[in-house]
């Protein structure tokens, strides 16, 4: 078991509690212990970053921090926007002395550990897609995908900028259709897979963001995708959530099922539905189950 | 070596559009451009492509590599053709293509004019007609805005004005952060009343295209979030974007988790967020709209509380230069120095540049 500290970010805490209780289940089977972290905020989700510049180097210093004082190496996220936030500002305060003295001085008078050790923050997709967690999730994938069409969504902010993120290239990524085939799913390739969703300008520009969101669900829809995979559930949300909206807009009804990463693999590791919380969704999962008899 | 090249032709008068391949004999240190001059000279003279300082600095030449944007000066060939790719070169998106690799650059020029893309006097000048200094520090602010060469690689690539043409776009609010971020310039106050309207900095959609393609490591998105930072701190905040981005700061310091039930009231008013009521109830029936009461508040919030005193209330806001603070550490990654590599070992890669002869060499 590798022991990871477990940042789950707002989301998974409230309006996507479905992606934490899959990522719960799901972790045991590929070799994580999770340790919860509980004196977190949220990291800004890029928000607080262009409001607030100094205070987000703040706020993600202190989860940083207290990642480190539980001693593990990893820091594991489950959000795109998480972990691009989270590992922008560890490489700030891992680059440059100066700010990060000033940093641990006023963690420090509020009580929180100096930030000193530079902590991993890793996406669950990093973690299971190559090494020893690809290995034990494909032992663990027993159950399968019995064939089902997933078309891997990636989303922004976990392929770029790729100098802070640097997983896999950014134009060719590869480890959501390494996990599907694992699994037991056939992944179809569409262009939008690497595009924007939207997310970000949802509510202060929503039509230009329905103009994003539209590509990725209409791309896989006509390729014969079953479902969309999304490591970030901010990309969960808009996929899903929003959909309803393409349908007022466009006349278009593309009742495509969203998943969440760690829902999809735990379906093929066998976690019981009860615990995968499709019910969650706003589009209906029933095809997708159906079609996995689960 | 033998390089291979798919380019996409077009005209735009029949619409007439056709892959052509190409195999030709170029030089190891060839460049992408190097490649394309070489099927112009000796393959086919009606290829159209711009071009002119060859050392990625006029701006010229960007053009679509396998889809992504690229200076074509910039792109060395050795490593793709030793793998034996043949890349597929086409013309930059996000802008009208007149014929082959050449695109209208008339939209692109169009916004770079929107936001006055020189320096606005109004300063105060220095008594004697001393010359006016200004502090080195200063101009690290804008340091890397003032790099961009107007190539359009950020713009080819920008998913928010794939959507919605109108967004004033990486390249133009690159600009605008160039002079934002001067000392000497007399309209800064203006200049973000400006770029707060409808197709401005808000829009952007943070997908981080631009920062990935710049070809000068400018990263267009963070001197967009320096603009908005700068709004917020000089109080022009009425915009959508601006809301929602200050309800995360306030979500931050009061119960630490982002209350996201609030937020599209507090983004977008609460008449307008009456009218989304038949949306939410939606989302509400499958637990996606949490209620707000009890606060969902994360353990020791007091002292995110303490944090935001500490860098906002009785410091000030910083505005551009909390994000310009963290430039220095990150533009080690930009250049992608592993320090493993002598400079030695550079020279002697193929393809790489002939090693520049130096005084010590005599000897």
């Amino acid at each position: 078991m590798k022991k990871v500290a477990y940042y789950k970010g707002c989301l998974a805490s409230l309006s996507a509690k479905e992606l934490d209780y899959a990522t719960q289940a799901l972790a045991p089977k590929v070799g994580l212990e999770l340790v919860e972290l509980e004196s977190v905020t949220c990291c800004g989700a890029g928000d607080i970053h262009e409001a607030e510049p100094d205070y987000y180097l703040h706020l993600n210093a202190r989860i940083l921090s207290y990642a480190a004082a539980e001693g593990v190496d990893t820091l594991l996220t489950v959000c795109n926007v998480c972990t691009l936030n989270l590992r922008q500002a560890n490489f700030v305060l891992m680059g440059d002395s100066e700010v990060r003295a000033r940093v641990n001085e006023n963690l420090v008078s509020v009580g929180v550990p100096a930030y000193e050790r530079d902590i991993d923050v890793r996406h669950l997709l990093w973690e299971i897609a190559e090494g020893e967690g690809y290995e034990l999730l494909k032992s663990a994938a027993h159950r399968g995908l019995k064939g089902l069409k997933v078309a891997p969504f990636y989303g922004c902010q976990i392929l770029r900028p790729s100098k802070i993120n640097g997983f896999e290239d950014p134009d060719r990524p590869w480890s959501l259709e390494r996990i599907i085939e694992a699994c037991g799913g056939e992944a179809i390739d569409y262009p939008a897979k690497i595009k924007c969703c939207g997310f970000p300008i949802i509510q202060a520009r929503e039509e230009t963001a329905l103009g994003e969101l539209i590509q990725p669900i209409e791309q896989a829809y006509e390729a014969g995708a079953d479902a969309i995979v999304t490591p970030c559930p901010l990309c969960h949300l808009s996929l899903d959530a929003w959909q309803s909206k393409l349908k007022a807009a466009t006349g278009r009804d593309f009742k495509m099922p969203i998943l969440h990463l760690s829902q999809l693999v735990g379906v093929a590791a066998g976690v019981p539905e009860a615990e995968l919380k499709f019910k969650r969704h706003v589009v209906s999962m029933k095809p997708v189950i159906e079609k996995l008899q689960i | 070596m033998q390089v291979g090249l798919k380019i996409w032709r077009f005209n735009s008068r029949s619409g007439e559009r056709e892959l052509q391949e190409f195999e030709i004999d170029a030089p190891e240190e060839a460049t992408l451009l190097d490649c394309l001059d070489i099927v112009k000279d000796r393959h086919d003279g009606s290829l159209a492509y711009r071009k002119s300082c060859r050392m990625m600095i006029c701006g010229s030449c960007g053009m679509r590599m396998d889809g992504a944007a690229v200076l074509a000066c910039k792109v060395r060939m050795y490593d793709i053709a030793q793998e034996g790719r043949v890349p597929v070169i086409s013309a930059m998106g996000n802008l009208p293509i007149v014929k082959d690799l050449v695109v209208d650059m008339g939209p692109f020029w169009e916004k770079f004019r929107s936001v006055d893309p020189f320096l606005q006097p109004g300063y105060q000048e220095p008594p004697d007609g001393r010359e006016h200094l200004i502090r080195q520090e200063r101009m690290n602010v804008i340091h890397k805005e003032a790099l961009c060469i107007n190539c359009g690689c950020c713009v080819s690539e920008c998913n928010a004005m794939e959507s919605d043409p109108q967004f004033t776009g990486p390249q133009a609010l690159v600009k605008a952060m160039r002079f934002v971020g001067d000392p000497r310039d007399g309209e800064k106050l203006a200049r973000l009343e400006k770029l707060n309207g409808e197709h401005g900095i808000w829009e952007c959609t943070r997908c981080y295209f631009c920062n990935e393609r710049c070809p000068k490591n400018i990263d267009p998105r963070d001197a967009i979030a320096k603009l908005g930072a700068e709004s917020i701190k000089e109080g022009i905040d009425r915009d959508m974007g601006a809301k929602h981005a200050k309800w995360f700061v306030t979500s931050a310091k009061t119960t630490g988790w982002l209350r996201e039930t609030e937020l599209v009231p507090k983004t977008q008013g609460v008449v307008a967020a009456i009218k989304q009521t038949r949306f939410a109830l939606d989302l509400a029936v499958k637990g996606k709209v949490p209620p707000p009461f009890p606060p969902h508040v994360a353990k020791d919030v007091r002292e995110a509380r303490r944090l935001y005193d500490l860098t906002v209330r009785e410091s000030g806001r910083r505005g551009y230069d909390g994000i310009v603070q963290g430039e220095h550490a990150l533009g080690r990654l930009a250049h992608g120095h592993s320090g493993e590599e002598t400079l030695e070992e550079i020279y002697d890669r193929p393809g790489s540049f002939t090693r520049p002869y130096l005084p010590d060499d005599a000897a």
